[in-house]
């Protein structure tokens, strides 16, 4: 079953440089999915926050996904080395608690991709569900 | 500055296992420099401690505050008309922080979520080093602003043990050999003749000798 059917929760913070027309794109899917889905345009990768990845699971999302440029090719020269260290630092406080390090996810976009966020996020929702729901938002129904 | 590292999770969640309100309290000074007790760190530890609780359906309240310094009266005053509220605080202070509060609100459990480690220096972002043990008879001006007692892994007062290799510690070779750098800057600065001074041993006493340390400044006091 793919995470779209699985009906998970999803986050994604992304990098608004991989699609400046993100505020549009977005909008078919966000009406589609309503609240199951919510896109964080970030100015850069770098913009990323442990905190932020961890008050979006703590508000209900099942899955956190970050997406940024390829390495070597962010227009901020570093920003998504950051977003990839802070991720993981997110990734080790939940498996703390318990919870898996795969409900947050970086993606990397391989160099060369181009695509938009729609799709981008279109290709996650249609993954399989390997997480189920996540014990943080089961107690909280 | 004071720097500190968060306990492990387990460690706190079993300190605040037997209450159901708890406010975590941060302090914006030198636990926030060192990214271990600022704002953000408690809604990092807040945020974990509360999904946890959920997802172990316990019934617990987990409040987020941060005071500019937890080691001033003043500021911990901040507290005063929430602390009732609380079955604890989990601080996210200093040791000193920690024991402040304590002091000031004697009947509320103050809970240390830190481990407080060192007297350090900000080297570079996300990198702290110790380079003052506090030991109250300072002698940087001797030796170039580097100190040895610190940063020399054998405290040597009366220069380098011999063991460096290529300017580094054989403790640990990640570390730079503190005598060497003490030999260098003086050359730069022509000040060798600062390490013909004979220096007797350290007084310790003037450190841990007489118990607690406390420094009296009457024209400070109201």
């Amino acid at each position: 079953m793919d995470q779209k059917s699985a009906g998970l929760n999803i986050t994604i913070f992304f990098c608004q440089q991989l699609d400046p027309q993100q505020d549009v794109n977005r909008r078919a899917l966000e009406k589609e999915l309503g609240a199951r889905i919510r896109f964080f345009p970030l100015p850069c990768g770098g913009r990323t926050d442990s905190l932020h990845i961890m008050r979006a699971l703590e508000s209900g999302a099942d899955k956190v996904y970050v997406i940024t440029c390829p390495e070597g090719a962010c227009q901020y020269r570093e920003g998504n080395i950051r977003a990839k260290k802070r991720t993981a630092y997110a990734q080790e406080l939940i498996a703390e608690i318990g919870l898996e390090r795969e409900r947050v996810e970086l993606i990397a976009l391989p160099a060369g991709t181009s695509s938009t966020i729609d799709k981008l996020a279109r290709e996650l929702l249609a993954r399989e569900a390997t997480l189920g729901p996540s014990p943080v938002r089961a107690k909280q129904a | 500055m004071i720097t500190a590292e968060r306990k492990p999770i387990s460690e706190i969640k079993e300190m605040i296992a037997p209450y159901k309100k708890v406010l975590i309290v941060g302090c914006g000074s030198c636990v926030a420099e060192c990214a271990s007790g600022g704002e953000k760190e408690v809604g990092l530890l807040a945020s974990a401690l509360r999904m946890d609780a959920k997802a172990s359906g316990k019934d617990i309240e987990i409040k987020e505050m941060t005071l500019d310094r937890q080691c001033v009266y003043e500021f911990i005053d901040q507290l005063t008309d929430v602390i009732g509220q609380y079955d604890a605080v989990l601080s996210l202070g200093c040791g000193a922080g920690v024991q402040a509060v304590a002091e000031v609100f004697p009947k509320v459990l103050i809970l240390p979520a830190l481990n407080t480690t060192f007297i350090g220096q900000t080297k570079e972002a996300g990198l702290w080093i110790e380079n003052c043990r506090g030991c109250g008879d300072c002698k940087l001006g001797y030796f170039a602003a580097v100190c040895p007692v610190t940063r020399c892994a054998k405290g040597l007062f009366n220069g380098p043990c011999g063991g460096s290799r290529t300017d580094r510690c054989e403790v640990d070779p990640d570390v730079p050999c503190a005598w060497q750098l003490i030999v260098t800057r003086l050359e730069d600065m022509g000040r060798l003749d600062l390490l013909c001074k004979v220096h007797p041993p350290a007084d310790w006493s003037k450190q841990q000798g007489k118990g607690p340390r406390k420094i009296y400044r009457e024209d400070q006091r109201s």
